[in-house]
């Protein structure tokens, strides 16, 4: 087990900037999700932090010493590669033990230890198996036992799940989540998919163009995303645009693109003036859906509506979940509902959407301005 | 109709009624294998049985083992089995390791770097055997180029006959050998996923030992062309032996051809072939035997 720092670090290939100055503290024990979209610098921040990839700038540090010129074999730390990587032309067992042979274990010692973890990854009897005659569930297991094996203190993780199908997907997250625990290793784990992030991850850092966007717990970043970025890449949301009707120090009146108007909670900081342009979030699970039964339209009595009306686009049944698309002014919206809790609703039908202020954030320039949930 | 009628309906034809039209696809390759290797290899031996007059180039209609009782009782020719047979070693092994690890250097690195080892190692098969063999005598002979810059660093105090020598000779055959040997090699290395290499930097292996752990399993196919071709070709040497070489330096092909051509021993040259034959049959079951006993070796072996 053991605490990371990364100060300043940099990657640059010829003229292009994979990774742009990141700095965080990744404490002992813990389970660090790398959240990003493809090409966003995630990979090659673990791979710095592995030793496979020399920074260009800024260093490394494990419990306070400098490893950032350490060869990656003489680092506590094991990657869990994306193709798991798995060597070919030897047993599952010999697979296990090649960090422990590389450390200079004897045999007898590296076979029991193997064994161990071929338990703890429900592998047991697989030893003499090629990797060529398991599947992908049973090669990405073979493949964390062999980075375990080694008894890194810092276990990388590089989108080890995203090879395999949904249901063996969502069962090794949970697997996964049990070894961290029984293991007591710090964990850095690289994804891009967002539900993973929230199954896994203690705390969650959200990477774009080579930079941590935020960094936090996962019920934090969702709650309180710092810029727009964060709350559309963290779940589907509505982005309606409007401008800044009246500023106070708590509230925002903004009077929507698609008519009406939303009043935000805001105890941040406003640096928006009337007039401004913004972007408010109105997450899917959010929006109260009404049938309007007779052309009535409800006003609220301090003159923010927190409503639109509209007319159901589509219907789109999503297995679990349905979603209606609700065409408002020259817009569209979507509203989510689980099934055995859906409106029932139909193409055409006109309605009603309303809100919470206090559910509701809003956005100048991309960056966070206001409300909060 | 689905692929699948197509395919089953054409093999029933072929069974039922052009069966022997089919096997007229063989007829070339067949009569080339007969007529070009079989053939005069049947004779080749025939003549080797033969008795072996002394005026005549053999005697013709006599069934004998003269001739290999001859050669191999005979001391030169014991010398040149056993030259030929260290030679093929030596030039083999030093060939294996330098195409080796020139097609890794070249298959590791990348951009102008890669493209110039390739090509530099394309490059000499682009001119005749003779002509790029004989090159090496004035580069390794006493006053040559490789003697100046020996020199010049003080490696050596005094001049080195190189070439004609043994030097010389097994110089010229590597040389002559190693790019045939990169090829088979880099076509099997660049299918290896460099993710297992680094996998094996991460658990703790060195740069040398991540080669010998992960990279060499894997292209023990591509060691195993090199190493057929490089036995042959070493147990048959030629223009090395005979350009490069000085007295010592005599290789089955180079008696041969003194057989065939000065002496006129036909019958000693035939025997003599059949042995060089041997000696490269056994030599290329040895190197795959050798071969198959390492971790990927399986795969030659055919599982």
């Amino acid at each position: 087990m053991s605490s990371l720092t990364l100060s300043g670090l940099q990657k640059e290939y010829g003229d292009i900037t994979a990774v742009d100055g990141i700095s965080a503290s990744i404490n002992d024990g813990e389970l660090l999700c790398i959240l990003g979209p493809s090409g966003c610098g995630k990979s090659t921040t673990l791979r710095m932090i592995g030793g496979l990839v020399s920074p260009t700038e800024g260093n490394v540090q494990m419990d306070g010493n400098d490893i950032t010129d350490e060869p990656p074999h003489q680092r506590e730390t094991s990657i869990v590669f994306q193709d798991w990587a798995l060597f070919p032309y030897k047993t599952v067992l010999e697979n296990v033990t090649f960090g422990l042979k590389m450390k200079g274990v004897g045999k007898a010692e590296r076979i029991d230890r193997a064994k161990e973890l071929l338990e703890t990854v429900y592998m047991d009897g697989y030893e003499e198996s090629m990797p060529a005659d398991l599947s992908g569930g049973e090669k990405q297991r073979i493949a964390l036992a062999r980075s375990l094996a080694a008894d890194p203190n810092v276990l990388l993780l590089d989108e080890p799940l995203s090879n395999l199908d949904k249901r063996l997907r969502e069962q090794m997250q949970i697997e996964l989540k049990e070894i961290h625990d029984t293991f007591e290793k710090t964990f850095i784990y690289v994804t891009h998919d967002q539900n993973e992030a929230f199954t896994l991850a203690d705390r969650i850092a959200i990477m774009n163009d080579g930079e941590i966007v935020q960094i936090g717990s996962p019920q934090e970043v969702y709650n309180n995303p710092n810029n727009r970025f964060v709350e559309e890449f963290l779940g589907d949301t509505n982005i309606l645009h409007g401008t800044v009707n009246r500023a106070t120090d708590a509230s925002l009146l903004v009077s929507l693109g698609t008519g009406g108007t939303i009043e935000i909670d805001d105890d941040t900081e406003t640096e928006v003036t009337e007039g401004d342009d913004v972007e408010v979030s109105l997450r899917p699970e959010i929006l109260d859906v009404q049938t309007i039964s007779d052309g009535q339209k409800q006003v609220q009595a301090d003159g923010s509506s927190n409503c639109v009306s509209g007319t159901v686009n589509s219907v789109l049944h999503r297995g679990s979940s349905v979603r209606y698309n609700i065409e408002v002014g020259d817009g569209e919206l979507f509203v989510e509902r689980q099934i055995g809790n859906e409106s029932d609703l139909h193409e055409g039908d006109p309605i009603e959407l309303s809100w919470s202020g206090s559910d509701v954030l809003a956005f100048h320039e991309g960056e966070r301005i206001g409300g909060k949930r | 109709m689905s692929t699948s009628r197509i395919r089953d309906s054409l093999r029933t034809d072929l069974q039922q009624r052009d069966f022997d039209k089919r096997s007229l696809l063989f007829v070339p390759i067949a009569l080339l294998v007969f007529g070009g290797f079989v053939f005069p290899f049947l004779i080749l031996i025939r003549i080797s049985l033969a008795g072996q007059p002394s005026g005549a180039p053999y005697e013709e209609g006599s069934l004998t083992l003269e001739s290999f009782v001859h050669v191999v009782t005979s001391d030169l020719i014991q010398y040149i089995i056993g030259f030929s047979i260290l030679y093929a070693v030596t030039t083999t092994l030093l060939a294996l390791v330098v195409a080796t690890f020139y097609a890794y250097a070249a298959w590791r690195t990348s951009g102008v770097t890669k493209y110039v080892l390739l090509f530099s190692s394309i490059l000499p098969l682009l001119t005749t055997l003779a002509v790029k063999t004989y090159a090496w005598a004035p580069l390794l002979a006493p006053n040559g180029n490789v003697n100046d810059l020996l020199l010049l660093f003080s490696v050596i105090g005094e001049p080195v006959q190189f070439a004609p020598g043994l030097v010389g000779a097994v110089v010229g055959q590597v040389y002559n050998m190693v790019p045939f040997g990169i090829l088979a090699i880099y076509s099997v290395l660049i299918s290896i996923e460099e993710s297992k290499i680094e996998a094996a930097r991460d658990l703790g292996a060195s740069r040398i030992r991540s080669f010998y752990e992960v990279v060499l399993p894997e292209i023990i196919p591509g060691i195993a062309v090199a190493s057929i071709i490089f036995v042959t070709w070493s147990v048959g040497a030629y223009a090395a032996p005979q350009l490069l070489g000085g007295g010592a330096e005599r290789s089955y092909a180079v008696q041969i051809e003194s057989y065939m051509l000065a002496e006129l021993q036909w019958a000693f040259a035939g025997a003599l072939s059949v042995l060089m034959l041997l000696t490269g049959a056994i030599g290329v079951l040895i190197a795959l035997w050798v071969l198959n006993q390492s971790e990927g070796g399986v795969r030659i072996a055919g599982q």
